[in-house]
């Protein structure tokens, strides 16, 4: 159960986006991939998606070759910055819909769809916001809401794009842990791409430090060099060196 | 002061230049009484003139969903040489007079133009028939569906087709689910300034349909035909069926405005 990532490149035009990026994920790992906007990391968590392909290298799951499987076929559950709720779905609609589009040979039975969508929003505590639509929700609760949707395809792989920067500094330090819980509970790898040195610092497993379009340094956070000082300005150790 | 002299032009505009003629419209068609208003109507020519207008319509708008959609989400979700001119070329209805758009479907496909004299060689003929009408009547409305989906897609929905796409939607399911839900209102909107502009057309219309009498007369078409022959109340009345097809859009339009973009949007 390793993902492995391996020599990743890409560019948009003559930019450089990728200039070889390796990773490694252990099984139930949390990795954060820390840098500053410009650094690469969205365009990595894509490209692992599988909404964008590189031009170079190679990503493997558990030895099966995943870089050319479209997004859909990758079971890989994805939180986006913005969220990306269905507007016009409620929240169960929305919890469902990847139960909902599968083949009609894998997909579940309406009652079971039923029972898993309310199992998850019973683990997202919000067991009585079923039919509300998102934009009755408050920032936290519509976050939650899209990681249980993430989680309804039960993903190989959880993957998050700074899901807590629109949020309130309040409601971010305790999602924070909730999303832990949640993905120790599930027991599923996630990858945690973010700005913020401390949410990575409080979260991950490993934090994967990357700075124009490289990584420059991916320990557990007790080993980086960098503690506290230089990490969160990443720019600078480019500028040093 | 200013104010109220303000507000009173307008009010004084709006009542002479745009209620006082559909008034006066209908005041004209019944001035010899609802006998003669129905004998107006239900004349075989103007009957055939009101099913000429409806078929066009039908035929157009399904023509114009399909592309207009198409079109607006090339526009809107790619970026590729040419992009600029074909939204240029989707928009020249608008800048083009009607009229010489007529003419210049009449010079390339009428018999004697390129694609006209080959067809014609096979016996097909385009113009001066319901195919010259429906031509003719999609390209002056092509660009209404285009210009009310593309700034709807524009500014919604790409993440939620992303993750759509990585909860396993494929294409179609994405397209149907996701996309077609958020733009729905955009579209109604287009399809009904479509629906208005393909019916009440007639400068490019009375070019490449030959004004045929019962064979190729739409509404507007019959309405200038009547008037000219000092059929007046024949005229009005005619009119008064297409002022009514115009209030019902007018009146469809409300109902979307109404009813219309989610109240449930991201805030």
């Amino acid at each position: 159960m390793t993902f492995q990532i391996r020599d990743i490149e890409k560019s948009f035009g003559d930019t450089e986006v990728l200039k070889g990026v390796s990773l490694d994920i252990a099984p139930g790992e949390f990795v954060a991939l820390l840098g500053p906007s410009g650094s690469g990391k969205t365009t990595l968590l894509n490209i692992i998606a599988g909404l964008l392909f590189p031009e170079k290298g190679t990503l493997h799951f558990d030895g099966e070759d995943v870089t050319l499987t479209p997004a859909g076929k990758r079971r890989f559950g994805m939180v986006f910055q913005s969220y990306a709720l269905f507007r016009h779905m409620t929240v169960e609609q929305n919890i469902a819909f990847g139960l909902r589009v599968m083949d009609r040979g894998s997909r579940p039975s309406k009652g079971e769809i039923a029972d898993r969508v309310s199992e998850l929003l019973e683990m997202i505590e919000l067991p009585r916001l079923g039919d509300r639509y998102p934009a009755q929700l408050s920032g936290g609760q519509r976050q939650r809401v899209a990681m249980a949707r993430a989680l309804a395809i039960n993903p190989r792989l959880l993957l998050m794009d700074e899901p807590f920067s629109a949020l309130d500094a309040q409601v971010r330090v305790s999602l924070r842990n909730s999303v832990r819980e949640l993905q120790q509970k599930v027991g599923v790898s996630a990858i945690l791409v973010t700005h913020d040195q401390a949410e990575a610092f409080s979260l991950a497993d490993r934090i994967a430090v990357m700075d124009q379009g490289r990584i420059v340094e991916y320990d557990r956070p007790e080993n980086l060099k960098q503690f506290g000082q230089e990490v969160p300005q990443p720019r600078q150790l480019m500028g040093a060196a | 002061m200013v104010r109220k002299l303000l507000i009173g032009l307008a009010v004084f505009f709006v009542g002479f230049v745009v209620l006082l003629p559909v008034i006066s419209i209908f005041n004209r068609a019944f001035a010899d009484g609802l006998g003669a208003y129905w004998t107006a109507v239900s004349d075989p020519e103007t009957v055939f003139a009101i099913r000429l207008t409806i078929i066009t319509a039908l035929i157009v708008l399904p023509i114009n969903v399909v592309f207009g959609i198409a079109a607006a989400w090339a526009l809107a979700r790619f970026e590729f040489p040419g992009r600029r001119a074909l939204l240029v070329i989707i928009e020249s209805p608008f800048a083009v007079s009607p009229v010489v758009a007529g003419l210049c479907f009449l010079l390339i496909y009428g018999a004697y133009g390129p694609v006209g004299g080959v067809l014609a060689n096979y016996n097909i003929q385009l113009m001066f028939n319901l195919t010259g009408i429906v031509l003719v009547s999609a390209f002056i409305t092509c660009p209404f569906v285009v210009r009310e989906v593309m700034p709807v897609l524009m500014v919604t929905g790409r993440d939620e087709e992303k993750a759509a796409l990585t909860l396993g939607a494929s294409g179609f399911q994405m397209f149907r689910l996701i996309v077609l839900p958020n733009i729905s209102w955009g579209l109604a909107y287009g399809v009904i300034l479509s629906a208005a502009r393909a019916m009440g057309e007639f400068g490019a219309v009375s070019v490449v349909s030959g004004t045929i009498r019962g064979q190729t007369m739409t509404l507007p078409l019959q309405i200038e035909l009547l008037y000219n022959n000092y059929n007046a109340t024949g005229a009005f009345a005619a009119a008064t069926l297409l002022t009514g097809l115009a209030l019902l859009t007018l009146a469809m339009r409300a109902v979307v405005t109404y009813f219309g973009p989610r109240k449930e949007a991201h805030a």
